[in-house]
Order: structure tokens, then sequence, then C-alpha cells
């Protein structure tokens, strides 16, 4: 960085504000845009500087007054120093000053007194002494010892020069105090003929007073010519005469006031006396007007001016008019606690009590009078309902007396009480509804009294009392709309009594009401939120908002789970096609749609949480009866389906059930089972398939569904609840599965072995074998039969049914195979051909263990010759050709889904 | 002053004398900072300080341009008072200016009542040759008389302008070391007593 810059000329070194420095120096920029900060004797002077050269600077002084450094700062260099100092004063400017400021003339008259001790000559040492550097003063208090009643001060009559002396050189050397001397000697000298020589430098002006002092003597003696030598007498008496005239009028003008002010008074008197005695009369009148503002006013106006009165008259005047407002004070009070009253309207009459200095708490007895009002009329609409409820109940009695035999009317007069408003729920919509309209009246009516906005005079404890008519009123109605809905959440004993009971109506009608009542109960407390209610008395509402919407949900869920139920009731048993789930009748998307609609009904109504409530899923208790609720729900479902699966067993088909041997004609047994035409049921075996299918397809699917829409309601069921609903249907599945094999397998395995020996056949025969015999074909047909049945239903179930129908099989194949004692050759090729051909046939089907069985049987065949078991071969070829159809059935079915059997 | 460390140079102060427009401030100027005016304005006190050196030895110049004018004549005893070295400067064209250096000297040993005071009688103005009025003879009789140097110069070449104000602070320096030499015998024995009786006193 270069050195900052440095001032080391300046010129002048002293002058008022305004005086044209040249400053000189050095680093003072390369040009003027370097230049960015000027201070004079601490005073900004920027805006005046003129930059000159890096060496020069043009400024003008600003007001700084006394020695002060002179600080140039540039953009390079930074604020700079200073060798040389400037001195600013504060020029004074005397009439004989010359001035470019133009002089104001008042001042000058200050200045005319004081033109002998001009300011800068104050500053002057008489001496011509420099007082620089003598900074050490002496003490004035020494001064004053010293020297009693005398001072420095050059102006005054008791200068002592002495003390000046002391005081302002009592360290100056006594050579410069010589020359001092000399100084002074030679200005007192200089003063001599400084006499003339100040009139010679103003003889102008000397001149021209002389010029006007001629001109004023002129007229003066002009004056004195014409009017005499005492020009000023005849003045004198002029202004005597004016004087005396001038009074005269004034005088004239005041008795006149005086007398207009006495008449004035006499007239207000008599008006104040006049509306005395006809004050009762027209506060009669005024009251019976309604114009109670009209006699408030005049009473406070009469009570002002004779209260004090202590004459008789007035007194009595008095005393009538008291008379008269008494009664209007409890004419009001009757008024005002009167109800039902218009707040507004309790608002004027509190006034107008106040007002007339009642001697009622007007406004406490409104809010006393109003909570009142709330009470009865809670109680007068709980008995109107009540009344409605008894004639309703009567009314179903008569009915149930008159047509008790008839199921029908039974099932009508539910109908009736199904469309009919319960009663309880008109008396919660109707509690709800008075509520939020008296309310909110009695709670402002305390807030203005409490804020004193009605003037009226706050008792101690009536805030307390307040709160309490406030949190009865609030209890009282949570606690009868808990009465009317909820009374399980009562305390039994203390409150039944309290607010009455309620008979319940079933659940069924109750539940379509609840979310209504719901929507009631939230105006309301929306409304009293709005009044900024104590947050005790909100939580009281809060907590029954969340009791109540707990036993609404749960109300809503038992109600599905009461429709679920009676699904098993509307099973049609036409099985559906379409869709990805083939084989499933409308039940399982029944419920799906019966869970989906009431949780949607849960999350309008219930799972919403609005302002200031708690939210149902925060609380454990509500979160631990949903859970249950739902898992009830869903497993009623599987109660639905297992009785459906299996109602029948105990029905009036068992004697047609049990399992039919002669398979040997090839007819499907349910030929003729299904003799019973007029019957809408399938058969058993169909149903048990049918079942089986919507079972799987309701724990694959519809759970899922179920399960995500809980979730995407923001409803998060427990993990549990669901588990516990899948083990439930799995296990179900497995059952039907089991029950379905158990059904078709048994007879179909039982029918083997005696179709093999049928016709005394053994194994150690002679008979060449032609062909395979028939009992394989009779089982393969079987098992077409089987698949056929199963795919009917569902394809998607053949490979979970066939494979264990194959696996019987192969298993009694092997069994009968090891019970063989002998084979002849003929049995052998026999033997070796059906198994073969079964096993090839049942290939598709067939498990590893069903493979493994097959392998065995052939295995306990004893094994052939080369030549002789070409015969198998043959007759295998031939089979393949013969049973080409039944083949097809079975493998490309496996293989190429749905194909017409 | 007093608040800057004692390593501060020694501070000379020259104080211009003469007539109104014989080149005070022209001398100063072009001594500070090289600079040669032409516009004649009337100076009433400029003051100008810098560090220069001194025969090998840095000191601070102080110079104290004061106003020729009859009019400030008052306020000259007061400057007259702090100066340490004067320059009386006349004007060799002007003849007036010449007699008027006889007034200044007498003002300044009236102030400073020292016949020894460093002096330097200076003419300006040596440029203008053909214009001279008042001979180098004349003038350095004066000199002689007053016992002091004469030298003559020119603001505007510069001539010796140097040299007046070096010469000047030379005698300022050798007064000085004198006046120590001095004083430090008498005048520091002389307060050391004055203390010690006052706190016997």
């Amino acid at each position: 960085m270069p050195p900052p810059p440095v001032v080391t000329g300046l010129s002048p070194i002293e002058g008022p504000p305004g005086t044209r420095i040249i400053i000189r120096g050095e680093n003072f920029g390369t040009k003027s845009s370097d230049l960015i900060g000027l201070k004079i004797c601490g005073c900004d002077c920027l805006l005046s500087a003129e930059w000159k050269s890096p060496n020069k600077i043009i400024a003008r002084s600003g007001p700084g007054k006394g020695k002060g450094d002179v600080i140039v700062t540039t953009r390079l260099n930074g604020v700079g120093t200073c060798n040389v100092s400037f001195k600013g004063y504060h020029e004074t400017i005397g009439p004989m000053k010359e001035s470019a400021v133009w002089v104001e003339e008042a001042p000058l008259f200050v200045w005319g007194r004081h033109s002998l001790s001009p300011g800068s000559y104050q500053q002057e040492d008489p001496l011509g002494l420099s007082v620089e550097g003598n900074d050490k003063k002496f003490p004035e208090d020494d001064l004053l010892e010293l020297f009693p009643n005398a001072t420095g001060d050059i102006s005054s009559e008791n200068f002592s020069a002495c003390w000046f002396l002391l005081e302002n050189h009592h360290c100056t050397s006594f050579n410069d105090l010589q020359a001092g001397l000399l100084h002074l000697r030679r200005k007192v000298e200089g003063q001599k003929e400084g006499q003339l020589s100040f009139l010679k430098a103003n003889v102008g002006s000397v001149m021209d007073q002389a010029d006007t002092i001629a001109t004023l003597m002129d007229k003066f003696e002009k004056d004195a010519s014409v009017y005499g030598s005492e020009s000023t007498r005849k003045l004198e008496k002029s202004i005597k005469e004016s004087e005396r005239e001038a009074r005269k009028l004034f005088d004239d003008v005041l008795t006149r006031r005086d007398r207009a002010e006495k008449t004035r008074n006499a007239l207000n008197v008599l008006a104040r006396f006049r509306f005395l005695f006809c004050l009762p009369c027209v506060i009669d009148r005024n009251i019976r007007k309604g114009e109670y503002d009209i006699v408030i006013n005049d009473y406070t106006r009469v009570k002002n001016l004779f209260n004090k009165s202590e004459v008789p008259v007035f007194k009595t005047a008095l005393s009538e008019i008291e008379k008269r407002v008494v009664g209007l004070q409890k004419m009001l009070h009757d008024k005002l606690q009167k109800m039902p009253i218009p707040i507004e309207e309790q608002k004027r009459l509190i006034r107008y009590l106040v007002n007339l200095d009642a001697p009622y708490e007007p406004a406490w007895d409104a809010i006393r009078s109003y909570s009142n009002y709330i009470n009865l009329r809670f109680k007068q609409c709980y008995e109107e309902h009540k009344a409605g409820e008894n004639a309703v109940a009567e009314e179903l009695c008569k009915m149930k007396n008159s047509q008790s035999a008839s199921k029908y009317s039974k099932f009508n007069s539910s109908y009736d009480s199904l469309n009919a408003v319960p009663e309880n729920i008109l008396f919660v919509e109707d509690l709800c509804q008075l509520l939020s309209e008296l309310f909110p009246d009695l709670w402002k009516l305390g807030q203005s009294y409490f804020t004193g906005e009605l003037h009226a005079n706050v008792e101690v404890g009536h805030q307390a009392n307040f709160k309490n008519i406030v949190m009865t009123i609030i209890d009282l109605f949570c606690k009868t709309l808990r009465s009317a809905v909820i009374p399980h959440t009562l305390d039994k004993n203390a409150d039944k009594a309290l607010v009455g009971a309620w008979t319940i109506p079933d659940i069924d009608i109750i539940a379509l009401w609840l979310p209504v009542c719901l929507r009631y109960i939230r105006s309301t407390y929306k409304i009293l939120i709005k009044l900024d209610l104590p947050s005790e008395a909100l939580d009281i509402i809060s907590t029954f908002i969340l009791d109540f919407k707990l036993y609404c949900m749960s109300v809503l869920l038992k109600q599905t789970t009461e429709q679920v139920r009676q699904l098993s009731s509307q099973e049609n048993w036409k099985i559906e096609f379409a869709g990805t789930h083939s084989g499933i009748t409308e039940l399982p998307i029944e419920f799906e749609e019966l869970v989906q609609t009431v949780i949607r009904l849960i999350k309008e109504s219930v799972l919403t949480t609005e302002q200031r409530e708690i939210s149902l899923l925060e609380n454990a208790n509500a979160q631990k009866e949903l859970d249950k609720q739902v898992e009830t729900l869903l497993s009623s479902f599987y109660s639905v389906l297992k009785s459906l699966a299996f109602q029948d067993d105990e029905s009036g088909y068992n004697e047609d059930h049990s399992p039919v041997v002669s398979q040997l004609i090839g007819t499907p047994i349910t030929a003729y089972r299904n003799h019973d035409a007029n019957n809408h049921i399938p058969i058993w075996e169909c149903r048990l398939l049918t079942t089986l299918s919507n079972c799987q397809y309701t724990n694959n699917t519809v759970l899922v569904h179920i399960s995500r829409s809980f979730t995407m309601n923001g409803y998060s069921l427990s993990k549990l609840a669901i588990e516990n609903v899948k083990t439930k249907f799995t296990s179900l599945e497995k059952a039907l599965l089991d029950a379905y094999l158990e059904h078709k397998s048994d007879p179909l395995v039982g029918t083997i072995e005696p179709s093999m020996y049928l016709g005394r056949f053994d194994w150690d025969t002679n008979n060449i074998p032609s062909d395979i015999r028939p009992y394989a074909k009779e089982c393969i047909n079987n098992l077409i039969h089987v698949h056929s049945e199963v795919y009917t239903v569902s394809p998607s179930l053949v490979e979970s049914v066939l494979p264990q129908v194959v696996q019987t099989i192969a298993e009694e194949l092997f069994r009968l195979m090891s019970c063989v004692k002998k084979f002849s050759l003929a049995g052998i090729q026999q033997a070796r051909a059906d198994i073969c051909a079964l096993q090839e046939i049942l290939l598709p089907y067939s498990t590893p263990k069903a493979k493994t069985f097959f392998n065995d049987a052939l295995d306990i065949i004893p094994s052939l010759e080369k030549s002789s078991s070409t015969i198998i071969e043959d007759i295998l070829k031939q089979v393949r050709v013969r049973m080409r159809l039944q083949i097809l059935c079975l493998s490309s079915s496996a293989l190429n889904g749905p194909v017409i059997t | 002053m007093s608040k800057k460390p004692v390593t501060q140079p020694a501070l000379h102060k020259v104080i211009m004398v003469g007539s109104g427009g014989v080149g005070k401030s022209a001398l100063t100027l072009q001594f500070m900072y090289d600079e040669f005016v032409e516009d004649y304005e009337p100076t009433k006190a400029d003051s100008y300080r810098k560090k220069i050196l001194l025969d090998g030895e840095e000191v601070q110049i102080d110079i104290l341009d004061t106003a020729g004018q009859e009019d400030y004549a008052a306020i000259r005893d007061n400057y007259f008072r702090s100066g340490e070295g004067f320059l009386c400067i006349f004007s060799i064209t002007e003849d007036e200016s010449f007699q008027a250096t006889q007034d200044f000297r007498e003002q300044i040993l009236r102030v400073k009542n020292d016949e020894n005071i460093p002096f330097l009688l200076v003419g300006n103005k040596c440029d203008l040759e053909e214009r001279r009025k008042v001979t180098y003879q004349e003038a350095s009789d004066r000199a002689k008389q007053w016992g002091v140097t004469y030298v003559e110069t020119s603001a505007k070449t510069r001539e010796h302008v140097d040299k007046v104000f070096f010469d000047l602070m030379r005698e300022i320096r050798a007064r000085k070391m004198e006046e120590n030499k001095t004083n430090n015998g008498r005048g520091k024995d002389k307060n050391k007593r004055k203390k010690i009786k006052c706190v016997i006193l």
C-alpha cells in the first residue's frame, strides 16, 4: 500500500466557516475520484472539496470551531495524517464589520450596547501574548479569595489587573510580559491616533449622520414655529377626551350585559324547578312509551341537581320520583329474568338497571336465570321425547298384542321402526340444537359481564360460580347425550337418575343414525370451540365425542358383521367365470363390498379427526376395540363359508350321501343325486369345490384388498388380526380340500380292488392279454370324471386336487400288486401292460411320490424276457389308439388349459 | 505534538516576512512543492510543515507564510513571537519593499528582543534583472549593517531558493545548540532548586 496522504500546507490557517482553503500535501491520489474523504476540524467537507493535483486540494471549511486537523482520505492510500492545523472561528458580525451576510435588525440593538467589546477582541490577548499552551488555569476560587469584588473581565468596572495577569499569564516569562507591556503601550498610543483614522475610514457614514441630524433639527424647528413651543399639549388634551368618551360607551354595554345575565339565571332556575315538579309525570309517560333512556337521563339529572337539597318541597318531589324509579327497576328486573329473551335485549336491560343504580346484580341475575332456563329447556326436551318414545313403545305393544301370531306383522313393525327415526336420536338432535342456540348467548353474556362491558360491578367469586355453571351445563349436556346413545359409558348409579334412561333400539336401526348423531354433536362442538370456552369444558365434550365415536365404530362394525352373517343365506351358487379368478360365486365380492362400505363409513364419520378432537386411533382402547371388531368381522365370513360348505351334513341329504360302490357302470354317482330338481342348491361336491375356490379367493385377494383399504384410509390394522384371519381361512381351505379329496378318492380307490378281481380273475391266468383290463379303464374314466367336476368349478383347483387322487391310485395299485401271490406269464404281461398304461396316462398329474409308487409296483411284478415283452408293447400301442380321447382329456387340459372334454 | 514518540525530528520554525507581493508565498511553495504560482492572491496566513534532510539529519521545517499587507499588521506580533528564524524578503524591482524591510527588522527585534535571532535578508525576483530598482550593493550593505546574510533569489527559476531555507535552518540549529549548552548548566539546576524549595516550604 502506498503511503497515506499527508497534509503539509494550508492556506490560510484560520478562518470562519466557509473559508476557501488551499490544502497542499502528498499522496492525494492520482485523479479526482480517488478523493473519498476530507475532514476539516472534524467536519466532513468532501462536498466542497475540489481535487487539483496529487499535491493540492481546494476546499471550504465547515462549521468546525477551534484548532483541528485536516485529514484527507483517498481510495488507495486510506486515511491520512496532518502536520499543520486549521483554526476555525465564528466571526461575529458587528455594525462596523463588512459582511456578506444579511444582518437582522433586532440583534443589532443588542450589539449597540456591547459594541465596545467585540467578540473577536476578547479572544485576543490585550498584551499581544499567545495564550497557547497556557493550559494550567489558575483556580478561580483562589482568585476570588485574593481579590474580592474584583474580576478579570476587561470590560468590567471592577477589573483587576492582578487577577487578569494571574488568570491568563501566570506561566508567562518575565521577558514575554515585558514584551506584552510594550505591545500594550504601543496599542494605547495607536488608539490615540486611531480615533482619527476611524473617522477617516468611515467619513461617508459620519457625513450621512451629520446630515440626518441637521434635517431632524430643521423639521423640529419648523414644527415649533407652527404649533408653538409646547406642541404636545393639544395632543394630550385630545387623548384624555377620547378616553372619557370610550369609558362612557363601555359602561353602557356592561350594564346591559349584567341585566341579560340576571334574566338568564332566573329563567334557568325556573326551568329547573319545572323539570323537577313535572318529572314524575314525565317518567310515567316515558315508561309507558318504553323510553327508558330518557328516564335514566332525567333521573340522573334530577339527582345531581336536588339530591342535597334540604327544601321539603323538593324532598317530596324527589321521593315521588324515587318511587317511580324503584317501580321501574323492579319491572325491568322481572323482564330481565323472564326467559327466553334475546341477548341484546338482555344487555340493554342490564344497562338500564346499572344506570338506575338498581339494588340488584342485574348481570349476574341474568346469567343465573339464563342458565336455569337452559337446564329447564333440557329437561323439557327430555320429557317431550321421552313421552314420544313411550307413545311409540305403547303402539308397538298394541300391534304386537293384536297380531302377535303373524310373522308378517313382526316384519312389518320392525320395518316401521326402521323407517321412523328413533326417539332418542331425535332427542340428541334437539338437544344439540338447543345447546348451540342457547349456550353461546349465555357465554357471551358472561364474557361481557366479566370484561366490564356491562358496567356492572363484578362480584368476587362470581367468576368461579360462572365457570361452575358453564361446566355443569356442558357436563349435563354430555351426560344426557350419553344416556341417550351410549348409556353403558355412564356411571350407573349416580347419573342414570339424573338424566333419565332410554331404551336403545336394535343395532341395525341405531347404526343408521349414529353418523347423523355424530354430525350433530360435532357441529355443536364446533360452535362451542368458536366461543373460546375454557379447555376443561371442551375436554368434557371431546371425551364424549371420543366415546361416541368408539361406540359408533363398533356398532358399524357389528352391523357389518351381522350383514356378513346374513350372506350365507344369499349364496346362489352361481359361478362367475369372469375376471382372473374364475370359479367363484358372488359371495366373496359381496363380502368385500360390505367391508369396503363399512370402512368408508367409518372413515367418513369416525376416523376423521376434526378440530380439537381426540383422534380415535391414538387411543389405545379404541385401537384394541377396532382390532377386535375387525377380526370378528373378517372371521364372520370364515364362519359363513364354513357353514356353507358343511351345513348340509346335518340337513336332509344325508341318506343320499353314503358312498356308492357300484362304479363299474361308469356312470357318475352324482347323476343319481340330482333328483331334487327344484332345489337351487347344487350337489354337495360342487358346493365344496365352490366354497374352496371362494375361500382361496378370499384369502388371496379379498383380504389383501381389505387390508390395503384400511391402510389407505389412515388406519393400519394390527398384523396379528390379519394373520389370525388368514390362518383361519388357510385352515378352512385345507379342511375343505381334505374333505373333498376324501370324498372323491375313497370310492375311486375302493373300486379298484373289486373291479380288478371281478369275475374271479386271477393273476395266475393263462389267458394271453389282448387289452388292458377293465379296472384300469374304469380308473381312468373315474379320474376324468373328477377332473371334469373340478374343472367345471375352477380350473385352478385341478392342480391341487388331481395329483392327490393320482397318488392314492398309485399307492393302491402298489398295495394290490404286492398282495398278488403268484403271477403266470400271461398275468405278468397283463399286469405290466395295465400298470404301464396307467403310469403313462396319469403322468401329467403324477407327483414324485406317485411316480415312485408306480415304479415300485412294476418292480414287484416279476420281470420278463425280451421275446415275451413285445406283447406288452403291442397292447400299449393299441391302448394309445383306442383311448386316444381319454388320454387327450387328461394330458391336454393339464398342459394347455381349458379344452372341451 | 507531545503525544508523538520522542524520536520526532527537531522542528525549526521559519517565518516569512516582507511587504505584500514580494513573493513570500511563491518562495515557500517553490521550496515546498517545486511549484511556481503565477496568479497573485494575497496571503492571510499560511502554514506549511514537512520533513527534510538537513546535512544528513532529518528535521522538520515549519514555515509560516504571513500577510504582507498593512491590513494584517496588528496580528503580526503574535506570529513573530513563535518564530525561530526569519526570512525578510523584498523585491529587487520595488524600492518601497526594500525600505519596508527596516520596519520588519525592527518589529522582529522588538518582539523577539534578541539581536542575534537567525535572520536572512532576501532579495527576490532576481530573474527580472532588467526591472531592478534595488542594487545588490545597496542591499548587501544593509545586511552587513544588521549583521545578517544577504541572498538574491528567484522563485520563478528556483535560484537560491533551497539555499536560503537551508542556510536559515543551519543558523537556527546552531543557535539552538548554543542555547542548550548555556541553558543546560543553569536552567536545569535552577528548575531543580526551585522545585526542592517548594517541597521544603
